[in-house]
């Protein structure tokens, strides 16, 4: 909710800075301009996105920071070896193999073979190391699944070619646990971009039934898969945190900050994740 | 408490010990005291000058308006001067105790108070022990071109050494490396919470309503406290007692009106002042002459307004009752077409009543009760959904200020005050029409604080006089408890009749604190107070200086060297949740911040042309080492504030060019401020679905320097012969920026892309700048 009220009175700053700028812009000059900045660069560091799931194969992608003004193009360094353990002796070592995943629509340069046996709270490392002598290390715990007890649609009262739905989901949150949940609802494919994708924390309903629900936005026949991500702390401040970088681009009220990465050595997020997923029809 | 107790005895011990002296010096001396005012509106004239130069000795007004010189029986002639006003001169035969108040006549026109005016004031401020003090009166401010023509006394405040802007266009004040949070706003002694309207474009002091403006950048009197930076004493004006008077002005943006007059002729006057912005006017037609037009982005509303009023009323030859209000609000709001519809509101409500009594020409009291409030609140509805947020901070205070003038060489001030505070931090309203959703949070606390002090301004001899002092503070927010004990000093040591040498001292607690997460001045940033984890800010600070008489009493040149040292600096974790949030404690970072300088200050006030110069080499430094389970900022190394600027220069020129004719002119420049801009970036696809993005690498902070700020800003008044609907009237024409210079506002980072394919080909950097050339013209009237 935190996180809403904040986006909500972001957008309310940029109108009013909006309707300043137009103050500003009486004499219909231009006011923004091209400049060269001298920017000391850093030396590239290595980017580790890997999210693990129960009976999948691991599928992680490892770049290199740039730059900020330079070749928009991702740097892919394809000497890094990558080891995966989790218990019961699984680990694994995986090599440079870049592919694509058409279900979730993401890249990997870096993929297992066999499927992980993962069961909640069960804890996996990550070791990604290159021949520079450069080495991401991190380690993630896989949260407890929250069940979506309910998902719901309804319309409003325009005449029926006309009219919109909404959709509502339902779960408890449990009790005396700080909770992170991610609520996403995709149209046909969860491979395109989310309809709807808020983050937030438990702080203000610890131990409640929370409902999260859209704006009348679907409309009859459309399939959405709706999904709960029950997330932990780490996952969902570098969630945070990049959005935050994002949004401080460009916005002069804002204070950025720094990549709250769930790894050490490197960026990037190295997480397990617990999630239930329902699809529906609106009809 | 236990503090307090040796504190109460401390200030029995302080007060007899400059009891002693009179005892010592007992001799047959009387006292003349009384209030200076102004002519035009009976106003008090704080800081006005009652000197007897046959004996080399004078008093300057306090605050109040009110002056106590004691003297050796004789006749003498007496010499009252003010800024802006003609000096008089009166024969007096001083044989007893007596009162005697005086009225200087306004200077023939607007300018003239630089050519009638003498040397009184120069003379004082080299005199006096109280150093890094400005003072400004609205006559002045009104001369300086403006903004849109918008006449705003804190903006000429940051034309002074060592207070800085908080970005183009803005009134906040950031003094000697202090952040804005740590400014007292006083408003006829009324805390004011938020001085500012749309990002701190304009303040909330309408100039037509206000005398003066004190600003205390160190040196502070032990009657202050509760900032760590500055005190910005605004003191609105009292009415004209004689006659009923109409003045206002028509103005690109705004209009103002005042309306003043006497209650009862001679016994008490009022003053009604208000002004609203009225682009919302014009927004509204637009919005509605487009409303058609599905292509068309409806320009949001907004407008701001504010009144002031005050009524004196003099009870009997020795009290006097006053009144001050204050409302003002900020109204902003759009409404689109996909049902998203947003308002806004903020404002502050001030009110207070004082009491001024006089015991004897020696022993002087004024107290005031006063409450003030500053609140917010933004409902957003989508669709059938809707939040509330608001959040406020008000106080009821009480205080009584008392001086005692013994004999000559002492002037006592001693009181106390006490302030009960509701901190309405964060209330929240969330749900759907049909109540299927609801959510509802409210996070509220309660606070104390209390204070006593005791000074002494002590005459040693001609050349040496002392200002020592003690305050000590008190404050509580549920079962949180804190003291703080807060030693002031000064010194002024005259070398020769024309130069001075001054230092001070002054150790300074803040127990409330401003919840911002923005270099800007946002209606949304709240007071919080000190608790078991949010400490007390407290500072330190030492200024030593040295003023010259120059140029047979035209120019001061003044130069002050200060160090500031401050612990218990507030800022915030990476990422920290800062609205709706029951825990805001844990979102508190701190740590300790220093700032040092040099602020060389040459002025003149008399002749055809009058104005100062100001330059300040300064730095200001943070420091908030890794804790609580984060890594501070900049992994606990010092980094400089987006306020730090090393250098900055103002030249400030007033020029009357005929009867009628004043030029004036201003610039500005400043080193450039502090900002941080991404290093690198990287490339992060996200877990299901969503495109990539690059997300921006932010390095330390603050380690990239924004260009200079420069700026040129001209103006012209020209005051119109008296016609038959107006006494006196004026056209005001102002240039800012008036070469038109590109100042940076902020830098951001943007992707070029190709327009045939939308394919991103590269990065560029972009400087977005706020307010080009503008020029302005304002209508001004009274009858």
């Amino acid at each position: 909710m935190g996180l809403y009220v904040k986006n909500i009175l972001t957008r309310g700053m940029w109108r009013l800075l909006a309707l300043v700028l137009l103050l500003g812009a009486v004499s219909c000059e231009n006011l923004q301009q091209d400049i060269d900045v001298v920017i000391p660069t850093a030396p590239a560091q290595l980017v580790v996105e890997c999210y693990l799931e129960p009976n999948q194969r691991a599928q992680l992608t490892v770049s290199e920071t740039a730059p900020y003004l330079s070749s928009p193009i991702p740097v892919v360094p394809s000497d890094v070896t990558v080891v995966i353990s989790g218990p019961n002796r699984q680990r694994e070592t995986l090599l440079y193999n870049p592919g694509f995943n058409f279900i979730t629509g993401k890249v990997y340069t870096h993929s297992s073979r066999s499927r992980l046996l993962i069961r909640p709270g069960d804890v996996f490392t990550l070791e990604a190391k290159d021949t520079k002598g450069r080495i991401v290390t991190g380690t993630a715990k896989m949260p407890a699944t929250v069940p979506l007890d309910t998902v719901e649609f309804n319309f409003n009262d325009r005449p029926v070619q006309q009219r919109e739905a909404i959709v509502l989901g339902r779960f408890r949150d449990p009790l005396a646990t700080l909770d992170f949940y991610r609520f996403q609802i995709h149209r046909d494919s969860i491979s395109q971009n989310p309809e709807v994708d808020y983050s937030i924390e438990d702080r203000l309903n610890e131990g409640k039934e929370i409902t999260l629900g859209t704006s009348y936005e679907f409309i009859s026949g459309d399939l959405l898969i709706v999904t709960l991500f029950h997330l932990d702390q780490p996952y969902y401040r570098f969630l945070q945190s990049t959005q935050n970088a994002r949004n401080a681009n460009g916005n002069p009220f804002a204070q950025p900050a720094a990549i709250q990465s769930t790894v050490q050595g490197g960026i990037g997020v190295f997480t397990i994740l617990s999630y239930q997923r329902r699809s529906l029809v609106i009809r | 408490m236990r503090v307090v107790v040796p504190f109460v005895q401390s200030l029995f011990f302080l007060l007899i010990l400059c009891a002693l002296p009179r005892l010592a010096l007992a001799q047959a001396t009387v006292t003349l005291s009384g209030y200076v005012r102004g002519a035009t509106d009976q106003g008090v004239l704080p800081g006005a000058s009652v000197a007897v130069p046959a004996l080399n000795t004078g008093a300057t007004a306090d605050e109040k308006g009110f002056y106590s010189l004691p003297l050796p029986a004789g006749r003498y002639a007496l010499v009252i001067s003010f800024i802006g006003y003609e000096t008089i001169t009166r024969e007096i035969n001083v044989n007893r105790t007596q009162r005697i108040s005086f009225v200087l006549p306004e200077a023939a026109n607007e300018l003239g108070e630089v050519i009638v005016e003498g040397s009184g004031t120069l003379e004082q401020k080299l005199q006096t022990t109280q150093m890094s003090v400005e003072r400004l009166t609205t006559r002045e401010a009104k001369l300086l071109p403006a903004l849109f023509g918008e006449v705003d006394l804190l903006k000429t405040l940051q034309l002074k050494p060592g207070v800085q802007n908080g970005g183009e266009g803005t009134s906040g004040l950031f003094v000697r490396g202090g952040s804005s949070d740590q400014n007292l706003y006083l408003l006829d002694e009324a805390v004011v919470y938020n001085p500012s309207h749309l990002f701190g474009l304009f303040s909330v002091f309408n100039p037509d309503a206000v005398q003066s403006v004190d600003l205390y950048k160190g040196g502070f009197p032990a009657q202050f406290g509760g900032r760590l930076s500055s005190v910005v004493d605004v003191k609105l004006r009292e009415g004209n007692p004689k006659k009923l008077g109409v003045s206002g002005g028509l103005g690109l943006i705004s209009s103002r009106l005042t309306v003043e007059g006497p209650i009862v002729k001679d016994k008490g006057s009022f003053i009604l002042s208000g002004r609203r912005t009225y682009f919302d006017v014009f927004t509204r037609q637009i919005n509605k002459l487009n409303a058609d037009d599905p292509e068309f982005n409806p320009i949001p509303n907004y407008y701001f307004a504010d009144y002031n009023a005050k009524a004196n009323y003099r009870l009997g030859p020795k009290d006097q009752i006053f009144l001050t209000g204050y409302y003002g609000r900020d109204v902003f709001g759009f409404n689109s077409a996909n049902s998203f519809n947003f308002d806004f509101t903020w404002g502050n409500t001030v009110a207070a009543l004082r009491w001024n009594h006089v015991f004897s020409p020696k022993l002087f009291m004024n107290t005031t009760a006063s409450y003030t409030n500053y609140d917010y609140a933004v409902t957003n509805k989508i669709d059938q959904f809707s939040f509330n947020l608001s959040s406020r901070i008000h106080d009821i205070a009480l205080r009584t200020d008392v001086e005692y003038q013994p004999n000559e060489r002492h002037t006592l001030k001693f009181g106390g005050a006490t302030k009960a505070y509701r901190f309405g931090v964060g209330r929240l309203q969330a749900g759907s029409k049909d109540g299927r959703l609801g959510f509802g949070s409210d996070v509220s606390y309660r606070g104390q604080e209390g204070a006593l002090y005791a000074s002494d301004n002590f005459k040693a001899s001609d050349k040496l006089q002392l200002e020592y002092g003690l305050r000590a503070t008190y404050f509580q927010s549920d079962s949180n408890r804190y003291v703080g004990l807060e030693p002031r000093a000064a010194v002024r040591y005259s070398l020769t009749p024309n130069m001075s040498l001054k230092a001070s001292y002054a150790m300074m607690y803040q127990y409330v604190h401003l919840v911002t997460n923005s270099g800007a001045s946002l209606p949304t940033d709240i007071w919080y107070p000190s608790r078991q984890s949010v400490k007390p800010q407290r500072s330190q600070q030492v200024a030593a200086g040295v003023s010259f008489l120059l140029g047979r009493g035209q120019f001061l040149l003044t130069n002050e060297v200060y160090y500031k040292w401050a612990q218990n600096q507030i800022d915030f974790r990476d990422g920290a949740q800062l609205f709706v949030n029951s825990d805001l404690d844990a979102e508190f970072l701190f740590g300790k911040g220093w700032s040092y300088g040099n602020e060389l200050y040459l002025e003149k006030k008399t002749g055809r042309t009058t104005g100062w110069m100001g330059y300040t080499l300064a730095w200001s430094k943070r420091k908030f080492a890794p804790q609580r389970g984060t890594t501070g900022i900049n992994n606990g190394a010092d980094f400089f504030p987006t306020y730090d600027r090393r250098h900055n220069l103002t030249v400030v020129v007033l020029h009357r060019l005929t009867e009628r004719l004043n030029l004036t002119g201003s610039f500005v420049y400043s080193s450039g401020a502090p900002t941080t801009l991404p290093q690198g970036r990287f490339v992060f696809q996200e877990v299901y679905g969503a495109e990539a993005v690059a997300v921006p690498i932010y390095p330390d902070r603050n380690s990239y320097r924004l260009a200079p700020y420069h700026r040129l800003d001209l103006g012209l008044v020209w005051n119109l012969k008296p016609n038959r609907l107006f006494d006196e009237s004026d056209l005001t024409f102002s240039i800012y920026n008036t070469y038109n210079r590109r100042n940076p506002y902020f830098i951001y980072f943007d992707q070029i892309k190709d327009p045939n394919s939308d394919q991103v080909t590269g990065y560029r950097a972009r400087q977005v700048s706020l307010f080009p050339i503008i020029p302005s013209v304002t209508y001004n009237f009274k009858f």
